[in-house]
């Protein structure tokens, strides 16, 4: 899950082993950052099996000095992530937002005053543009480190950092203009 | 997104980042950051969840190594999901017949003759490599070809004004002298038009020292059978063994003689030289003189008929012997010249030096230090011109597939980022 250190894989392993680790280690955290991006269960469900085996046929050409693994299969989930929203594109497809039937049975046990919160933070969310909800999705979500969300998005680390805290920024207003 | 410099961040943003961090990694922050911290912690519960279904399902794939089909998401799959082994075939098959076609044009190009046999050939008749590698390779395309001069020569021939100017050619069509390689023959044929042709030939054989008679005996067949005239020979055995002949062929049989020669069975050809010459001039300057002497005595005979006195006849009597000796040297003189027109000197040279080496059996070992010394140079040049090529080809190729990827894919990583900021 989330707060799931990196796979601690002893030098020597396989690369089957390795790659094993970190799908135990990353499959929720990729499934997660993938819905947030398409807004579309199903589709995520697709794109990140789909990620998953081009990070499998790829595993051999991993190479750990151009970053961290888990880095790198996000750049692999979100190429293909980014190919899926092209294909809707051209296939000019409705596109709605999902109902996350997790988030709606945890909204009935909340008190009132955290439920109006929770609301508040998700139409916040959802008002983000495509590239600051990937942000929200890559760190909250996926619980990148800041080094590998900029890894993963191709941009310095305090490049990446600044556009987080504007992100954030964002959705504090949004929210206190919901409050 | 582009990628800017590594400014460093705002302290402000930085102390953020950390509170968010901190949060995430459940620790205490400060309490400034406490709505930032609320704000981090319900993003975090906003985290979608994973289907068990869909879990076990992957879990199941990756267990089973993902066998069988790809991705479920078919519509998913990039159009360009080659693996690079995929399009190496092809490009590793490109590069083979590249290589292939180098190693040809290397072995049968300029320099590239085979084995050590015609090189050494070769170096018997230094003046005339070049030109005899690009040569067919049968000397059968001797064949029906005729010993002739230069197309200059012809032209200055056929063209010639008819007082005696006629331009004697040659044309050297030497043989790197393998036993099968000759050189294209001069083909060059002059047209008579009627008018007088001398002819000539020389031909240089090569031949086995052990041989050399049985070639000199071909040639004495050969000669026969053309109705030729051997007008000079000289054959020698043992040693290093030569022979030379000089043959009166008669013209009309000249290029079946020299096709002949060509393809005796132990000799091959070193170098043929074919050469004309026009006589038609000096032909009718000969028989104007002759027909002026002829018209002088006829002359002489009428005034001698009318001639009284003993004076008279015994001064036209010693004119008319004159102008008779000078008929019979102008008609011996025409009959010269006729002679050669109607039968072409070639002149045939036997040298066992200039024989191939012969590319195994014969007598005596193939193999000798030297010999594998300048082989095996031979292969390593041979080799080096291959690699040379091929880079040639390759490398431009090369650059320009890697410039093709390069713009594909910053294309592709275009239309992606487009992608993300139209949905």
């Amino acid at each position: 899950m989330m707060e799931m250190p990196a796979p601690a894989v002893a030098e020597g392993t396989s690369s089957w082993e390795r790659f094993e680790a970190l799908y135990r280690a990353s499959r929720d955290d990729v499934f997660a950052y993938v819905t947030t991006l398409l807004r579309d269960r199903a589709a995520a469900e697709d794109v990140t099996a789909l990620a998953f085996e081009r990070a499998y046929r790829r595993r051999r050409t991993f190479d750990r000095r151009r970053g961290e693994e888990r880095a790198w299969l996000f750049g692999i989930a979100r190429n293909a992530a980014l190919d899926e929203l092209r294909r809707r594109r051209r296939l000019a497809t409705l596109v709605t937002d999902p109902s996350d039937p997790g988030a709606e049975e945890g909204l009935v046990s909340d008190p009132e005053d955290v439920s109006l919160r929770r609301t508040a933070v998700r139409d916040a969310v959802a008002s983000l543009s495509a590239r600051e909800r990937e942000l929200v999705a890559l760190k909250f979500h996926a619980g990148l480190a800041n080094s590998e969300l900029a890894r993963v998005l191709g941009v310095s680390e305090s490049n990446a950092g600044t556009m987080l805290h504007r992100t954030m920024q964002k959705l504090r207003k949004a929210c206190d203009a919901t409050d | 997104m582009r990628r800017t410099d590594d400014m460093p961040l705002d302290p402000e943003i930085a102390a953020q980042l950390d509170a968010i961090d901190a949060t995430l990694a459940g620790e205490p922050v400060d309490p400034q950051y406490a709505e930032l911290a609320e704000l981090a912690l319900l993003l975090r519960d906003e985290r979608p969840a994973v289907d068990p279904d869909f879990a076990s399902s992957m879990d199941r794939r990756v267990a089973q190594r993902f066998a069988g089909a790809p991705a479920s998401d078919s519509a998913a799959t990039p159009r360009f999901s080659l693996p690079w082994r995929e399009w190496m075939r092809p490009v590793a098959g490109i590069a083979a017949g590249l290589a292939v076609v180098a190693a040809v044009v290397v072995a049968v190009g300029p320099g590239g003759g085979g084995s050590s046999a015609s090189s050494s050939s070769a170096a018997s008749a230094p003046a005339t490599t070049s030109a005899s590698s690009a040569a067919p390779p049968q000397r059968r395309a001797l064949s029906g070809s005729s010993g002739s001069a230069t197309p200059g020569s012809a032209a200055s021939g056929s063209a010639g004004s008819g007082s005696g100017s006629g331009s004697a050619g040659s044309s050297s069509a030497p043989s790197s002298a393998g036993a099968l390689a000759f050189p294209s023959p001069p083909n060059a044929t002059p047209t008579p038009n009627g008018r007088k042709i001398v002819q000539s030939a020389q031909l240089a054989l090569g031949a086995p020292a052990n041989r050399i008679e049985t070639v000199a005996q071909e040639v004495f067949d050969v000669a026969g059978r053309e109705h030729a005239v051997v007008n000079n020979s000289n054959v020698t055995a043992g040693g290093g063994g030569s022979a030379q002949f000089q043959l009166s062929v008669p013209s009309s049989a000249l290029a079946a003689t020299m096709s002949a020669l060509s393809q005796l069975h132990y000799a091959n050809v070193v170098s043929r030289t074919d050469g004309t010459q026009d006589v038609n001039g000096q032909y009718l300057s000969d028989v104007r003189k002759l027909n002026d002497a002829r018209a002088l005595r006829t002359s002489l005979l009428k005034q001698l008929a009318k001639a009284t006195t003993q004076e008279q006849i015994d001064s036209l009597n010693a004119r008319i012997r004159d102008a008779e000796a000078s008929i019979r040297s102008d008609e011996s003189t025409l009959n010269g010249l006729n002679h050669k027109v109607d039968f072409s000197q070639v002149e045939v040279n036997i040298d066992s030096a200039a024989a191939p080496v012969p590319s195994h059996g014969s007598g005596h070992s193939g193999f000798t230090l030297g010999r594998a010394a300048h082989d095996a140079g031979r292969v390593l040049t041979v080799g080096a011109g291959v690699a040379l090529i091929t880079l040639a080809v390759l490398v431009p190729l090369a650059l320009i597939a890697a410039l093709a990827w390069w713009i594909w894919s910053a294309v592709r990583r275009r239309r992606r980022e487009q992608a993300l900021d139209l949905a």
